[in-house]
């Protein structure tokens, strides 16, 4: 009886405050929500996907990627090859940071020192670890080095090396900056309120295009369903980390649509170093087990890409000469037997709970590898422990992630050459293709390596190769914004809807 | 008098700094954050130095005695995970949690203590029977689900209330109620208990015979003394609430302590986790304290009415 | 001989009134009609919850992706072959509740043993010797209570991994103290009691006094007491289940459905509101009997 009592009361309480408006967003603001709250601002001492895409809006960089892995000008006004190790950089001249500071050649070297500094810790290092020298020629022009020749270097420098203000550095330290960040982006950080919302509002001395959004407005929802809510009542405008099974509903609404960004591209990791997968049939055993096209259709409703090797089909560089490894559980079978395990093996899977329908995919996989005489234990882990097994050697099979960026170099040097990782799997032979492909500047040159790769580790799979999936932004009808492969929320270039 | 309160106080530090051992220990046994707070392609040399640079070779008791020694400097050190002072994000979130519990707790005693009076005047009637299974119901049920079916109903199927997240009164009222649920349940049934027992004493039917009107009997004399367990027990109970946001602040993504904490331990936050339980155990500790004193000025106040 | 003789009459004299207690105690919460019917549910909970596969033999981790979100029978869209529906990889939900049932069921139960245990064992030394060793105790239980008890939880099961063992551990051994107290306090107004003066006179040991004696005079709230927290004990594991720190899957328990069909409310309501449906009822009934028991055995308690 009170229960009911109380409803009553909240009833009436609900209905007088549905009068009362949430935050109706201005014409000129634009809210964004992603899946969690940045932990600082500064590039270098982050790399976390929802802090990195605040800190596109607020810092410029040298060059702005494009899709097909090439670049256009940004800070950088000009550039030539001197020669094949040295490029020679000009700066536009009319480049300001937020509080003033010119942005010239000095400042460039301050920030490429200050990104390879040990004390900081900049979890991007190692992406610019193929540069080594960076010399000041005049004012507004230097020249960067390499070791060898190095393809996607302005690529890299494109996200990488954001220019930041000596001065102000100097001043405040590395600590305030992280939480009161300058830059020469299009915003400016107006104000945090943390575990609310960060406040950016458009920089009126931008050498650049201003932005069409005077106010940018980031906010953070763990909650799927409250993203969602919020796009569809108009609490935010463009949000993240939208599941499959709700994008058809974002679409029937007629208040949103939805756009692609980045691909997420699981994989199972196999430890190559630990009987029985040391052996490369177990491992193409666990290749054949998986339905991937079933998974496909069930869990991401046909939409994913399905990967034949490591090299996603949407990265440049790919083999056209590869199928993915067919669903075939006889096969599975044969090849346990084979290698001397008539009665199947046990495995352990571990997976990340972050990742997003993690839980589903390891338990289809785990039933399906189930089925060729795999028998799997499921280890789910949290972020932290699982990174902390995962440098330990500790797991068997794992799951893990990367993006398919266009640049294969981006992802392929990092999980296969073993001066980056070699916790589970090491090849000289790729090894050494590695090095080569980033030193052959000519394209079609370079994509006959990457083939070579690609096929060489098809066959010798360290890992199960499964797919990609494609995330997508929500944005409201109101608002015109392409989403990027790189997945960031660069919203400089949205613009509203006429 | 003031031997008790002594006492008391001696057994708020004993208490504390149980806890922060406790806690320290766990979260040290627990694994290490060195190698979360490094990027994926960094060196053992570099795992090495920055382990040695935080202080995590030295032995356990030496982390501690540091811990403990800049702890009461008022130092808690930096969040590994956030890099910013582990006290300034508590105080960013603690206002949050405290809101929730004490809006968990005011919806609480409002709506449940008439319940219980009336339940206990009317005994045996429809309104008693009723509301004391309610009660139960109330009781029966697990506090993250009744927010879960609270979303649902209220903001998905009806689209009444926000989701989730903190903000107008709109966002306090699903999270509190889930919390405060099956503390209204507890205290109505406390609450008409005490009552039952109080009215059938002595002191009330000569009140009554006196010919003073039942409402006045009721609310001036009885309910005086059902006030002393209910004060005792919603002094206890806060512990549960403060425990309780834990997992409401997770299901509503409201920007509390709760859920600081328990990120904060999946990420091995060490300095972060130390200086939540801390302020948690603080907390508590200083409440109950609260309550006996107030039990104190209540007792002898309502033994001088007795008299009377 | 004379010894063991009067050792053999003793447990008998012990025995027995327990019996008699029980059967009227069990009597008394017969004739409570709530109480009764909390007995009867609780008890048609445990045997389905041990003999369902005998007429459900259904496998709660067979999966079948195509069959995904199949709502409930009486719905547009269910079918028999799913009574109450099947959930984001197509598994039937009825089955992964009865098989959930065990774990919550296993967990409240054996926790609760162990928190009694260990209740028990200190509050008795406590009550019975005193002094220093009783300060100690009373200290660390003082420590206990001001943890909160989740953060404790989670805590120990970060250090010690997720696993039923682990989670039985953790939850009873969180949980001691109210048995602790209550024993002690029920133990130090038995200390003074002639016939447990008279025993000491003629040399019982204290093991004997403490185990023999005491102890069964004292463990009936423990009962009370005990039933009452499964309940609590229940929604703990379920909330940790929910956070990711309970049995690891892909066996199913109540909470961790709750966290996973918490993702598909908007779709799936069945996966949400069915599994805390069960926790719900599962509680409720041990409320209603745990209240009736207490109804029961209250006036009993004062005549000890």
């Amino acid at each position: 009886m009170k229960k009911w009592s109380f409803f009553t009361l909240a009833g009436f309480i609900c209905l007088a405050l549905a009068g009362a408006p949430a935050a109706v967003a201005a014409s000129d603001t634009l809210v964004v929500m992603q899946e969690a709250e940045p932990v600082g601002l500064d590039l270098m001492q982050s790399s976390i996907q929802t802090t990195m895409s605040v800190c596109y809006n607020i810092h410029d960089t040298l060059f702005h990627p494009q899709e097909d892995a090439s670049v256009l000008p940004a800070l950088a006004e000009k550039w030539e090859k001197i020669d094949d190790l040295t490029w020679k950089i000009t700066l536009r001249k009319d480049a300001v940071f937020h509080n003033g500071e010119p942005v010239n050649a000095a400042a460039v070297k301050f920030s490429y020192d200050r990104a390879n500094n040990d004390a900081l810790k900049n979890p991007h290092r190692g992406k610019l670890s193929a540069f080594t020298e960076l010399k000041v020629i005049d004012d507004y022009t230097f020249t960067i080095k390499t070791e060898q020749p190095y393809a996607p270097g302005l690529y890299m420098l494109g996200y990488y090396l954001p220019i930041v203000p000596p001065k102000y550095i100097q001043e405040v330290g590395d600590s305030k900056y992280n939480t009161d960040p300058i830059g020469s982006g299009p915003y400016r950080l107006k104000k945090w309120v943390r575990g609310e919302e960060i406040v950016l509002e458009a920089f009126d001395k931008y050498y650049g295009p201003q932005p069409a959004y005077k106010n940018l407005i980031f906010k953070a929802s763990p909650e799927e369903a409250s993203r969602i809510a919020a796009l569809l009542t108009g609490e935010a405008q463009v949000i993240s980390g939208i599941p499959v099974h709700q994008r058809k509903k974002i679409q029937d609404s007629g208040k949103a649509y939805l756009t692609p960004q980045m691909g997420v591209m699981p994989y199972i990791g196999i430890n190559t170093y630990e009987a029985p997968f040391d052996d490369v049939r177990i491992r193409q055993a666990i290749n054949y087990a998986i339905d991937k096209e079933l998974i496909n259709k069930a869990l991401f409703d046909g939409q994913a890409i399905i990967c034949a090797g490591p090299i996603s089909p949407r990265t440049f560089g790919a083999s056209p000469n590869l199928k993915p490894y067919p669903y075939d559980p006889d096969k599975s079978r044969a090849l346990l037997k084979e290698a001397g395990h008539p009665d199947g093996i046990q495995a352990r899977l571990a997976y990340p709970t972050y990742m997003s329908q993690i839980q589903e995919q390891a338990e289809a996989i785990a039933a399906n590898m189930g089925k060729a005489g795999i028998n799997v234990t499921l280890e789910p882990f949290e972020r932290a422990v699982m990174w902390e097994r995962y440098k330990g050697k500790k797991h068997q099979l794992y799951i893990y992630w990367w993006d398919d960026a266009p640049e294969p170099d981006r992802y392929m040097y990092s999980l296969f050459n073993s001066k980056s990782r070699d916790y589970y799997y090491k090849n000289p032979t790729v090894d050494e293709l590695l090095d080569k492909g980033r030193t052959i500047m000519d394209r079609t040159e370079r994509a006959k390596v990457y083939a070579r790769i690609d096929e060489l580790l098809y066959q010798d799979a360290p890992w199960a190769f499964l797919y990609v999936v494609p995330e997508v932004f929500g944005v409201a009808n109101d608002v015109d914004y392409q989403g990027r492969r790189d997945g960031f929320l660069n919203m400089r270039y949205a613009k509203p809807k006429m | 008098m003031l031997q008790y309160l002594f006492k008391r106080l001696w057994h708020t530090v004993y208490v504390i700094i149980g806890i922060s051992v406790i806690s320290f220990f766990f979260i040290h046994l627990s694994g290490d954050p060195v190698m979360l707070m490094l990027p994926g392609d960094a060196s053992h040399q570099e795992i090495e130095d920055l382990r040695q640079q935080l202080g995590f070779n030295d032995p356990i008791y030496v982390q501690y005695l540091r811990f403990a020694w800049q702890a009461l400097r008022g130092e808690f050190g930096q969040s590994l995970y956030y890099k910013i002072p582990a006290m300034q994000l508590i105080l960013e979130r603690l206002p949050a949690s405290l809101e929730l519990a004490a809006a968990a707790m005011l919806i609480a005693l409002v709506v449940a203590v008439p319940i219980g009076i009336i339940s206990a005047v009317r005994r045996g009637s429809l309104l008693d029977m009723g509301s004391m299974f309610g009660a139960l119901f109330g009781l029966s049920m697990p506090h993250f689900w009744l927010g879960i079916m609270l979303i649902m109903i209220f903001s998905v199927r009806l689209g009444w209330l926000p989701t989730s997240g903190r903000g107008t009164l709109a966002h306090l009222i699903m999270p509190s109620v889930a919390l405060g649920l099956s503390l209204m349940a507890m205290f109505a049934r406390l609450t008409r208990s005490v009552m039952l027992e109080v009215l059938s004493l002595d002191y009330i039917r000569t009140a009554r015979s006196k010919g003073l009107k039942e409402r006045i009997v009721v609310s001036k004399h009885a309910f005086k003394n059902a006030l002393i367990p209910l004060v005792t027990v919603a002094g206890m109970q806060f512990g549960f609430l403060l425990g309780g946001t834990v997992i409401i602040e997770t299901v509503f993504a409201w920007p509390g302590v709760g859920r600081l904490v328990v990120q904060a331990i999946f990420n091995r936050d060490y300095p972060l986790v130390q200086a939540v339980v801390l302020v948690l155990a603080v907390i508590f500790v200083a409440v109950n304290f609260i309550v006996d004193m107030l039990y104190m000025y209540l007792d002898p106040q309502i033994s001088y009415f007795e008299d009377k | 001989m004379n010894q063991q003789a009067a050792a053999k009459t003793s447990i008998f004299e012990v025995i027995t009134p327990r019996l008699r207690f029980l059967g009227e105690t069990l009597g008394e919460v017969a004739r409570r009609p709530s109480a009764l019917m909390g007995g009867i549910m609780i008890t048609a909970i445990l045997l389905t919850s041990v003999c369902f596969p005998l007429f459900y033999p259904v496998d709660p981790l067979e999966q079948d992706l195509l069959a995904r979100f199949t709502p409930p029978a009486w719905q547009e869209g269910g079918s028999w072959v799913y009574p109450l529906g099947a959930d984001n990889l197509g598994r039937d939900v009825l089955a992964r509740l009865l098989y959930g049932s065990r774990v919550s069921l296993l967990v409240g139960f054996a926790a609760v043993l162990v928190a009694e245990l260990a209740g028990i064992f200190l509050g008795l030394f406590s009550g019975y010797y005193g002094g220093k060793l009783d300060s100690l105790i009373m200290r660390v239980a003082d420590i206990f209570m001001a943890y909160p008890f989740m953060l404790l939880t989670i805590s120990v099961i970060a250090v010690l991994g997720t696993s039923i063992f682990n989670l039985i551990l953790v939850l009873g051994l969180s949980d001691w103290v109210t048995y602790a107290r209550t024993i002690r306090g029920s133990v130090l107004s038995l200390k003074e009691k002639e016939f447990v003066e008279a025993s000491r006179a003629i040399g019982t040991p204290h093991r004997v006094i403490i185990f023999r004696h005491i102890l069964p005079n004292v463990i009936s709230p423990l009962l009370v007491l005990g039933t009452l927290r499964v309940a609590n004990i229940i929604i703990w594991e379920s909330g940790l289940s929910f956070l990711g720190m309970g049995v690891p899957p892909p066996m199913p328990t109540w909470g961790r459905m709750l966290a996973e069909g918490r993702l598909y409310i908007t779709d799936a309501w069945w996966l949400v509101t069915l599994p805390g449906l069960a926790i719900m009822l599962t509680i409720l009934s041990i409320n209603l009997l745990g209240d009736g028991l207490r109804d029961a055995l209250d006036p009993r308690l004062r005549n000890i």
